[in-house]
């Protein structure tokens, strides 16, 4: 059975016959053999910014094979929960492993289980998507199945459109996909997502989106924050709900949104801005 | 709307940064009242007049050349980006945005200096300083409008390929009189120093060119010559309106263009996978605009300062452009983190990238200005067969060795950070002022190309010693210095990123 069709019965989506599916011939690894836990565990994770705390005291555990949502309002702390995560910034108190490794005393350890999309970042972006990936595979020392996962990558994400097209020339949402390409080249135990969908068109959102739930059902683990509580609502299993650093809510998200939207159940915990009517708009 | 954007600017100002403008402001007041004293001299006929016309000249020259050697990326007052979604014609947004360009650090030293005229013309009476009162302004509103002028021409050339050269080729030259250009002057003046220096028919040379017109009319005036005292005075106040009109078209025109995108590459050819980074390097020098226009630079700056000593006849001293190559590589190389930007990300989240990232780095300027380098010394050696060639190969090996392994270790201890990789385009976009990483390299690079040279001379001329000297410099350069660059980019890496994401 193809990951697509696993995806399909899982979803119940049914527009997934234009990906070439059965191109993903190497499922993202799992569990590690002969590791036991996690594949995320953040533990009491505190970061302070001078006198500002932007994450306090944050405890998450991520299993294997999760699709993980971060929810949360501007400046909630989720961006810098991540940043922590996979290791660009030193938290001022707390651990942080990845499939079992500490990030500070097994850092190379735990940075080879990861895949990284950060949002607002720069990548390579003198060179095309296909010689991003050939650099990513070379830094990385990818053995030569990188070759066809690269290929796989770029028709999927319909990069193999642009071949002459430098980095800096992408869109928002091309420069989302060819992130998300260089995160998964290598693939990772887990992915690490920031606001994978910001700003991009739907027909991009559903390519990443449909990449990331073949992904999942091959035993990979996503952790990502975003906005749009619809597509935590669809996809993820678990959500964590958090605002001014702190952590409001965590769980399933079928139990989050009983008898409710994720949507409502956000706005009921995080709070809503006044609404009334304005006289001068009549 | 002019107004608002006097305002604008005004609050600019005031809210900073104030470093390189306070820098700028007491440096161009101090030369200034230099022009100002030296009239005061000129004025009790003690020196020859013609050195403030000399000095004025030069001042113009700043106006004219200065945009070309140090473009900026913005030809107004706020980014063009958030004016082009203002609902106002093109034209009448550029006339506003004209006025604001006249309040700055620029004009109010050069109003300063060019109020020797008046000190100039005190000694002629009312008449002559009425004349000077209302020459200086006008020399003033012409210089301003020529050096806009010339800026908005420069920013459009440079959103080319050919104008990344072409700006190259500027800034070589520049470099190349700098450090040579001394050399035919020293060899014209050398034989005649005890003569007496004058200035002679230069200064009628001076005194035409519209630098000068402000001068002739403060002396015409004094000689009664009112005539002769309107016409250059005109001229001032026609050509600098006629700038200012060439400044507004430029401007409009620009306002009125979308924003463009980087062409596309022609680099298709495949590289082992093994040499990612010297592939993604080499790529980047070639394709990103600030590194294309330093790499350019660096090539061609001592090919001109060759050429330029060649033509003054001390052909023994040509070889020693091979060396320069390395020093100039360097300092064209002393910004590539901040230049890659937040792209750090990817190396401090992917298991041993720094190391594999310092190596590659190193081995690509080695490729594109140490082997060019040492190549460069060998053949003009061989041509020129001068007597310096041996300490110009082993000064071109050591200051390779030591710009290729220092160039990344500043790099990544004195990071001059601008805008982010993914935000420049065009090679007018500001990308970081690495004056300090530059001024600090230089010396290093330098001492090194001249020490093997230097310890044989001392040795009596043994050759065998500056091959020793730049084979032991390069063995411990390119020893030491990695690991450490290595291990510091590792430990700051995060802080880097932090930084470059601030700003």
């Amino acid at each position: 059975m193809t990951f697509s069709i696993v995806t399909a019965a899982m979803s119940g989506l049914p527009g997934l016959s234009g990906l070439p599916s059965s191109r993903i011939r190497s499922p993202p690894a799992g569990r590690p053999p002969g590791r036991s836990g996690h594949a995320v565990e953040v533990s009491g994770l505190t970061q302070r910014f001078g006198s500002v705390v932007a994450v306090d005291q944050l405890t998450l555990t991520v299993p294997y094979g999760m699709f993980y949502g971060i929810a949360g309002p501007n400046g909630a702390g989720k961006t810098t929960t991540l940043t922590a995560v996979c290791g660009l910034r030193e938290p001022t108190a707390g651990t942080i492993r990845i499939a079992g490794h500490d990030l500070r005393t097994e850092r190379e350890a735990a940075l080879s289980q990861l895949g990284v999309m950060m949002d607002g970042l720069s990548m390579p972006e003198r060179l095309t998507a296909a010689e991003a990936l050939r650099y990513t595979a070379g830094l990385r020392g990818l053995d030569d199945g990188w070759r066809v996962r690269a290929a796989d990558l770029l028709e999927i994400l319909g990069l193999d459109t642009v071949p002459r097209t430098l980095i800096a020339e992408f869109s928002t949402g091309m420069r989302k996909k060819i992130n998300l390409a260089l995160a998964m080249l290598h693939r990772p135990r887990v992915l690490v997502l920031d606001e994978p969908f910001e700003a991009i068109d739907p027909v991009s959102a559903r390519s990443i989106e449909l990449l990331l739930k073949q992904y999942v059902a091959a035993g990979g683990t996503v952790i990502l924050s975003s906005h749009i509580m619809d597509f935590i609502e669809r996809n993820c299993r678990r959500v964590a709900i958090v605002a001014g650093g702190r952590l409001l809510a965590e769980g399933p998200t079928a139990e989050l949104t009983a008898g409710t939207t994720l949507n409502d159940r956000f706005v009921e915990l995080v709070g809503a801005d006044p609404v009334r009517e304005l006289d001068w708009l009549a | 709307m002019t107004r608002t954007l006097l305002a604008l600017k005004l609050r600019l100002f005031r809210n900073g940064p104030h470093d390189e403008r306070a820098f700028s402001l007491v440096t161009g007041l101090v030369l200034a009242g230099g022009v100002i004293a030296a009239a005061v001299l000129a004025a009790r006929e003690v020196i020859d007049e013609g050195w403030i016309l000399l000095a004025l000249t030069g001042w113009g020259a700043m106006w004219l050349f200065g945009p070309l050697a140090q473009p900026r990326p913005e030809p107004s007052v706020v980014s063009r980006e958030w004016l082009r979604g203002l609902p106002v014609r093109p034209v009448r947004l550029a006339r506003a945005l004209s006025w604001p360009e006249l309040l700055g650090v620029g004009p109010l030293i050069t109003g300063v200096c060019l109020s020797s005229l008046v000190v100039l013309a005190a000694p002629g009476g009312a008449g002559p300083v009425a004349v000077a009162v209302l020459a200086a302004p006008a020399q003033l509103h012409l210089l301003v409008w020529a050096g806009k002028t010339v800026a908005a021409l420069a920013a459009g050339l440079l959103r080319t390929r050919a104008g990344m050269t072409l700006a190259a080729v500027q800034t070589a030259i520049m470099l190349a009189v700098s450090f040579a250009g001394w050399v035919p002057v020293a060899a014209w003046l050398l034989p005649r120093l005890g003569d007496g220096l004058r200035l002679g028919r230069a200064v009628d040379v001076l005194a035409v060119l519209p630098t000068g017109w402000g001068f002739s009319a403060v002396l015409a005036a004094r000689e009664s010559d009112w005539r002769g005292a309107a016409l250059p005075v005109a001229g001032l106040l026609i050509g600098g309106a006629v700038l200012r009109g060439c400044w507004i078209a430029l401007t409009a025109r620009a306002l009125r263009r979308p924003p463009r995108r980087a062409s596309a590459p022609g680099y298709r050819r495949s590289l082992p996978v093994s040499d990612a980074v010297v592939f993604r390097e080499l790529a980047t020098w070639s394709r990103d605009p600030a590194r294309g226009v330093e790499l350019r630079s660096a090539w061609l700056t001592p090919v001109l300062m060759g050429l330029i000593v060649a033509g003054s006849g001390w052909w023994w001293a040509v070889p020693l452009a091979g060396p320069a190559v390395a020093v100039f590589g360097a300092m064209v190389a002393i910004n590539t983190y901040a230049l890659d930007g937040t792209a750090i990300w990817q190396l401090l989240t992917t298991p041993g990238a720094p190391r594999a990232d310092v190596r590659g780095r190193m081995a690509a300027w080695g490729l594109l200005f140490g082997v060019p380098s040492v190549a460069l010394s060998v053949v003009l050696w061989a041509v020129t067969g001068s007597p310096l060639g041996v300490a110009a190969v082993g000064g071109a090996v050591a200051a390779s060795a030591v710009g290729c392994a220092l160039a990344p270790l500043l790099a990544v201890v004195m990071p001059a950070v601008g805008a982010d990789a993914r935000n420049r385009v065009h090679a007018v976009q500001r990308a970081g002022d690495p004056t300090g990483g530059q001024m600090t390299i230089f010396p290093a690079v330098l001492v090194a190309a001249v020490l093997p040279g230097a310890v044989a001379a001392a040795a009596g001329g043994r050759w065998w010693v500056a091959a020793l000297i730049a084979s032991g410099l390069a063995a411990v350069a390119l020893t030491v210095l990695p690991p450490v660059t290595v291990r510091l980019l590792e430990r700051r890496g995060t802080g880097l990123l932090d930084a470059m994401q601030r700003v």
